[in-house]
């Protein structure tokens, strides 16, 4: 079973104006996926399609879905104890009085309470190396450190895909390469919205082309962000990476 | 500037810093209570409510300074509150006498929350079962006060770097214009946690 499916997805902001035309995809399980594109492609409302936080108005079919069930009503709680939404700015995401506490959200809304909650929450913070930040208060952390708290937020959560926007944005290279290897550890299935070509060489084996909101092209990371002309059409280009690579 | 009064609380190793932030909470709600309820003339039980909390200033080791800053930046509300009881018959009694109240009342708040963490004091309300909407609102409140101060802080050193006159008219115009779009983002952000709160889970 695929862990997403995106057939036919199409969207309109309350002002009109297409944001997402025809968007059709899949991602299987423990699958690494990148959405590349120009600014203001529709990559970000397109991951908020992922866990039912889009449409406002959700459709009589459903044109998301994750490991099998719809997105829509009455399965929302569900899928958004499965999808692990990350946000641009950490600071919608961080919305709790400590570290501990956000991070902690999200297992209890899943019911998690005493010990086993602690557990979790330790966890989280052990993977994305923020051991003994518990205490601390948000507005004390560097733009780095609130990513890896809201990340640790998903992880604590259990969830089985990672819809990623933009993770490397705020990022020094040692706070990049560590998501790097954080995110190559995970054995969920994620899709990485990002403009950070080199890591999509390093991490996804398949990349999404999406401009003006609909998908231009999909296929394996290689072959696509190689091909100079599409790249350089669609507000990208081909990443230092590739171009040092020969082929032999 | 404002985050420094913001946030008055400073890590500290003083004993009125390592009591328990239930003990401290209750403590200073009954003591704001009793002297709500103390008769208008008893000044000498005023007296002794300040030197109480004086003392307990001294033991919390923080800079006197600190604590009257903080005190001043209140006292004007309790100054308007006391004024308009100068409209009423015996006036000035009334005037002197809510003063003094408010005023013990707010350097007991100004030294609660100097010497405990607003996470901590969160957490008591959770747990003496204080409605959960307004614990949230006020969590949320001081969660965003400090990002809100960042912005407004952001936005002000934008205009400067770009403000070449020292006309008033359109400084006020900018200033105006900053706070407007403050507005803006607020909504906006809130529109934001709020999705970032319903994509953990939260009221589904």
């Amino acid at each position: 079973m695929n862990a997403l499916e995106v057939q036919d997805l199409g969207y309109r902001y309350p002002d009109g104006t297409a944001a997402l035309r025809d968007v059709t995809f899949a991602v299987a399980e423990r699958e690494r996926m990148a959405l590349i594109g120009p600014n203001g492609a529709g990559k970000s409302t397109l991951l908020l399609h992922l866990n039912g936080l889009l449409p406002e108005h959700p459709d009589v079919v459903p044109a998301v879905h994750v490991f099998g069930t719809p997105v829509a009503e009455p399965h929302l709680a569900a899928i958004r104890a499965r999808v692990g939404l990350l946000f641009q700015d950490p600071d919608d995401q961080i919305f709790c009085p400590t570290v501990w506490e956000d991070v902690a959200f999200g297992p209890l809304q899943l019911g998690l309470r005493g010990a086993d909650l602690a557990a979790r929450v330790e966890r989280a913070l052990d993977q994305v190396g923020l051991q003994g930040f518990d205490e601390r208060l948000p507005h004390h952390l560097s733009r780095g450190e609130k990513r890896r708290v809201c990340l640790a937020g998903l992880l604590a959560c259990e969830a089985r895909l990672l819809a990623l926007d933009e993770p490397t944005s705020d990022l020094d290279p040692r706070g990049r390469r560590e998501l790097k290897r954080l995110l190559e550890s995970l054995p969920v299935a994620q899709v990485i919205a990002t403009h950070d070509l080199e890591l999509v060489v390093e991490l996804c084996p398949r990349v999404i082309v999406l401009d003006r909101g609909g998908v231009v092209a999909q296929g394996p990371t290689a072959e696509l962000l190689a091909d100079e002309e599409l790249m350089l059409a669609h507000g990208l280009e081909r990443p230092h990476i590739l171009r040092h690579r020969h082929p032999h | 500037m404002l985050r420094a009064l913001l946030e008055p609380y400073h890590h500290q190793r003083s004993a009125i810093h390592r009591l328990p932030a239930g003990l401290k909470a209750g403590g200073a709600l009954a003591f704001a209570l009793a002297i709500v309820l103390l008769p208008r003339a008893a000044w000498t039980a005023y007296a002794a409510a300040g030197a109480l909390l004086l003392l307990l200033a001294g033991l919390s080791r923080i800079a006197p300074v600190a604590l009257a800053r903080r005190l001043l930046l209140v006292e004007p509300f309790a100054l308007g509150v006391a004024l308009l009881s100068l409209l009423q018959q015996d006036g000035l009694r009334v005037f002197a006498a809510t003063l003094t109240k408010s005023t013990l009342c707010l350097f007991c708040m100004v030294l609660l929350s100097s010497t405990t963490r607003f996470s901590a004091i969160l957490r008591v309300l959770w747990r003496i079962r204080v409605p959960s909407l307004l614990v949230t609102t006020l969590a949320l409140m001081h969660r965003y006060l400090f990002v809100l101060a960042d912005e407004t802080g952001c936005m002000l050193r934008a205009r400067r770097s770009r403000t070449f006159s020292r006309d008033r008219a359109s400084a006020w115009r900018s200033s105006a214009s900053v706070i407007a779009h403050l507005f803006v983002r607020s909504s906006e952000r809130a529109e934001r946690i709020y999705a970032a709160m319903c994509a953990r889970g939260w009221k589904t």
